[in-house]
């Protein structure tokens, strides 16, 4: 069951395009069909600034409010003009179909006084197919 | 002999002066595909300065500066800023603070501030300026020492 669930897992992964870099994360809207009972999407964070910077990966439904969702890695640094692959697999939590929202989010400058966090967020919608 | 060869290879070339060439040209079909996206680039933090009522905390106020993104996008994406939830304040500070933070944008797309979330339907790159101001009211006033707010600028 383990496999299956990793194989559907993955075909799920692949049928959203694979993303250019240069873009503080990518894709920024898919749907994904999946046979199990969660599903999964890669996105591509990027740093699109000269310095190294922390990002993290947040998952949330449409009102806002986390979601439970496996996602690996959560948080990482990305060198100077970076991206790299993040693989988030969302429960559909019994629901048929279910939309949140993927966000990047980072400080790049903290310590100040007024500090602003930038956060790009994608849109997605599973659909549960049996 | 030298005749008919002659005569031979003359009516042969006429004859292939009206073929068509075999040449054949194929069209190569590129397709691209551009979902919405968006960057944003933090260029600077802002500054909050002290009104003169020591009621108001603000990056608007004399000495005060916003803080600056680069927004880059496609189109087809929505600008907006979160209510502030992290602050931190001295703590001589022991009264409530409401905390407000504003975008405008001047570039592609003119955006007049606002703390609502505004649609971008166009590609372009813009200046967007992050405000933030904390205020007090009835007979509260903002303490000395250092105060901290994170104001989240999201592009979804």
């Amino acid at each position: 069951m383990t496999l299956f669930r990793t194989l559907a897992t993955t075909l799920a992964v692949g049928l959203i395009p694979a993303a250019a870099a240069a873009q503080s994360m990518s894709p920024m809207r898919g749907e994904v069909n999946s046979f199990t009972d969660v599903f999964a999407v890669r996105v591509f964070p990027a740093n699109p600034y000269d310095q190294k910077i922390k990002i993290e990966i947040h998952v949330y439904d449409q009102d806002f409010q986390p979601v439970d969702a496996r996602i690996l890695p959560a948080a990482f640094q990305l060198g100077a003009q970076a991206s790299r692959p993040v693989l988030v697999v969302v429960p559909f939590g019994g629901a048929a179909e279910r939309k949140v929202r993927i966000c990047t989010e980072s400080i790049p400058f903290p310590n100040q006084q007024t500090q602003i966090r930038a956060q790009i967020c994608g849109k997605f919608f599973g659909h549960r197919k049996s | 002999m030298k005749l008919f060869r002659t005569a031979f290879g003359a009516a042969l070339l006429v004859t292939c002066l009206g073929q068509p060439a075999l040449a054949t040209t194929q069209n190569v079909i590129f397709n691209g595909t551009i979902t919405p996206t968006c960057t944003l680039v933090i260029a600077t933090n802002g500054t909050m300065t002290i009104s003169p009522d020591l009621q108001t905390l603000s990056s608007h106020n004399s000495g005060g500066s916003a803080g600056t993104v680069t927004l880059t996008t496609t189109g087809g994406v929505s600008l907006s800023v979160d209510p502030v939830t992290t602050t931190t304040v001295p703590s001589a500070d022991t009264t409530s603070t409401t905390w407000t933070p504003t975008y405008s944008s001047a570039g592609a797309h003119s955006i007049v501030e606002t703390g609502s979330a505004t649609a971008i339907s166009t590609p372009g790159a813009d200046l967007v300026s992050v405000h933030l101001a904390g205020t007090k009211g009835g007979s509260n006033r903002f303490a000395n020492g250092n105060y901290q707010a994170t104001v989240t600028l999201r592009c979804e």
